[in-house]
């Protein structure tokens, strides 16, 4: 099967910082796969670099089958690759329905029409049906999260992008939140790519882990065998003096077996 | 949400009321006073205009003269300069207006930061040197004089006038209602979280700005046809200002307001005539003590709780009718 999503050589500088550095890798249709790192290892560059947000200084991104770099960010949404922000950003003053209803009019899906028949389908999925005429500015974190997320399955991608959705998000609020996400994944066969800088979130989730620091990659493979890479455990380690664990969420010795 | 969605019998029985009281104006009031109406009607038009492109979209613009003035001075060139009937200054006024925005919108608006406010600022500013400086072509300080009346009677001028604000505040109120007012409101909440949900917000804006001047640049063109003169203080940024703080008395974003707002403003400058030389003072108090206490303006807002009340109303009337 070919790849849906294939980078090569991805390479973006600030100034003197290079946020990311010769990154490649290619998503097969149907796979969950994480992206792991430390804050600041470049991660939510890398998803500014592919959704169209900033334009790399070198490399390519190919989306199925067809070259993405210079493409504007709405145009990429309207080639089937969504992303969610690391933080929300409603469109305050509007209601819940409305905020899902912006991503109905994206010009690839608009020609279906009944906007709003769908925008609230999708509220019932994600779980937020009982609050679409709410004020978007009442709900919680975690519904936010929901939100987005309908926000952008709306536009119907066949890669949706996740920046660190369980961030902020309290341990009774993360569980149901995977639980959507797998359950999109295997009812929508949707390919998800999400980021996180704690592996354990992803132990349930994710098949396989791409570890990254200072903008390369540093380990692939599953969350077992990342856990236990050496120069994860150094990325995590070398820095703070923190253990592990605690830096993780996991410890090394449980993720054995799992995923 | 579609259009008209959002819009209750009481909306449209609220708008019917207030054009029913402005129609009776010329028949109660005295010549001076359908002269300031008409005058009122204008700045409801420039008003609702702005509003539609600043207010919908949160991108402010502090040059809407720019607007008015090239709408104006075109009229003004075609009547006086090559002769043409002042109706043909209606659409020309509409079209420069939009050459203009697009001069400094397609540039400005893509970019985030007070760049669009500040080109649409020195925009106008410009315009009224330039029409200072070329005297020959423009007539300088004295501007255009002697502009050939389009409607005869005074009277006549208002209800045209008073149709054109319907017909704007009727256009504009349908495109904020539809999908693409839904999209400039959205635009106002996250530029990034819009372009994210597959919207070209780039599109949106500058065609809300096209919107925005193509109406300004029509009711510019109607203030020179009614006062039969065109002059740079229609670029002044005096102006620009007045109007913004006409949309925010009314209310941000409704559209309506923006009109209650101008008649409002204007009908407090006259009602403090009274006060003569500490007129300003008194006048700059009023509005000061409106923007620090009812930061959200003071018609729409008021409207909204007037359409509750009677909602309310007539909703126990019918349970008591049925009972």
């Amino acid at each position: 099967m070919s790849a849906l999503l294939h980078v090569e050589g991805l390479t973006k500088r600030f100034g003197g910082l290079t946020a990311v550095k010769n990154v490649s890798f290619a998503l097969e249709p149907g796979e969950i796969t994480g992206i792991l790192g430390p804050n600041g290892a470049g991660k939510t560059t890398l998803f500014n670099l592919l959704t169209g947000f900033m334009r790399p200084d070198r490399g390519t991104i190919g989306f199925d089958g067809v070259p993405l770099i210079g493409v504007a960010p709405h145009r990429i949404v309207n080639r089937g690759l969504a992303r969610t922000f690391q933080l929300t950003r409603p469109f305050i003053g509007m209601t819940v329905v409305e905020n899902v209803v912006v991503g109905c009019l994206a010009p690839r899906v608009r020609a279906e029409g009944h906007t709003e028949a769908r925008a609230r389908d999708m509220l019932d999925r994600v779980g937020l049906g009982a609050k679409a005429n709410v004020m978007v500015d009442a709900l919680s974190y975690g519904d936010l999260r929901r939100l987005e997320i309908a926000r952008e399955l709306v536009t119907r991608p066949k890669l949706l992008l996740l920046d660190e959705p369980f961030a902020g998000l309290g341990t009774s609020e993360i569980e149901p939140l995977a639980a959507l996400i797998r359950e999109l994944h295997k009812s929508e066969g949707l390919t998800i790519l999400i980021i996180e800088h704690r592996l354990r979130e992803f132990m349930q989730l994710v098949r396989r882990v791409i570890a990254m620091d200072f903008g390369e990659i540093i380990a692939t493979g599953s969350p077992a065998e990342i856990v236990r890479h050496p120069r994860v455990i150094e990325a995590y380690i070398g820095r703070g003096g923190d253990d592990l664990e605690a830096r993780l969420g996991v410890a090394p010795e449980n993720a054995r077996g799992i995923a | 949400m579609l259009a008209w969605g959002s819009l209750t019998k009481t909306d449209v029985i609220g708008a019917i009321v207030v054009i029913a009281l402005l129609s009776v104006v010329p028949f109660v009031g005295s010549r001076y006073i359908v002269g300031i109406m008409t005058v009122a009607l204008c700045y409801a038009i420039w008003a609702s205009s702005w509003d539609f492109m600043s207010g919908l979209t949160g991108r402010e613009n502090f040059g809407h003269s720019l607007f008015i003035g090239t709408g104006a001075y075109t009229a003004g060139f075609l009547n006086v300069s090559f002769g043409l009937s002042p109706w043909w200054g209606f659409p020309a006024a509409a079209i420069i207006a939009v050459l203009f925005s697009l001069i400094i919108g397609i540039p400005t608006l893509r970019l985030r930061g007070p760049y669009f406010a500040l080109a649409m600022l020195s925009g106008a500013v410009v315009m009224q040197k330039l029409s200072i400086i070329f005297s020959e072509t423009t007539g300088g300080q004295d501007g255009l004089n002697g502009l050939s009346p389009m409607l005869r009677s005074q009277v006549s001028a208002y209800y045209f006038t008073l149709v054109a604000l319907v017909v704007t505040v009727i256009v504009l109120k349908f495109i904020a209602l539809s999908p693409w007012g839904t999209i400039l409101r959205a635009i106002r909440g996250d530029e990034a979280t819009c372009q994210a949900a597959g919207i070209n917000v780039n599109f949106y804006k500058i065609s809300a700005l096209m919107i925005s001047a193509a109406f300004a640049g029509f009711g510019g063109a109607l203030y020179a046809n009614y006062q039969l003169q065109v002059g740079p203080d229609l670029f002044d940024v005096a102006l620009s200002i007045n109007i913004i703080i006409m949309v925010y008395v009314g209310g941000m974003g409704s559209i309506y307001g923006a009109v209650g707002g101008a008649l409002l403003l204007i009908g407090l400058t006259e009602g403090l005539r009274s006060f003569s030389e500490y007129r300003l003072w008194v006048y700059t108090l009023i509005l000061i003590l409106i923007l620090f206490f009812i930061p959200n303006g003071v018609i729409a807002p008021a409207w909204v709780r007037v359409r509750e009340w009677i909602i309310g109303r007539s909703a126990a009337f019918t349970r008591r009718a049925s009972a």
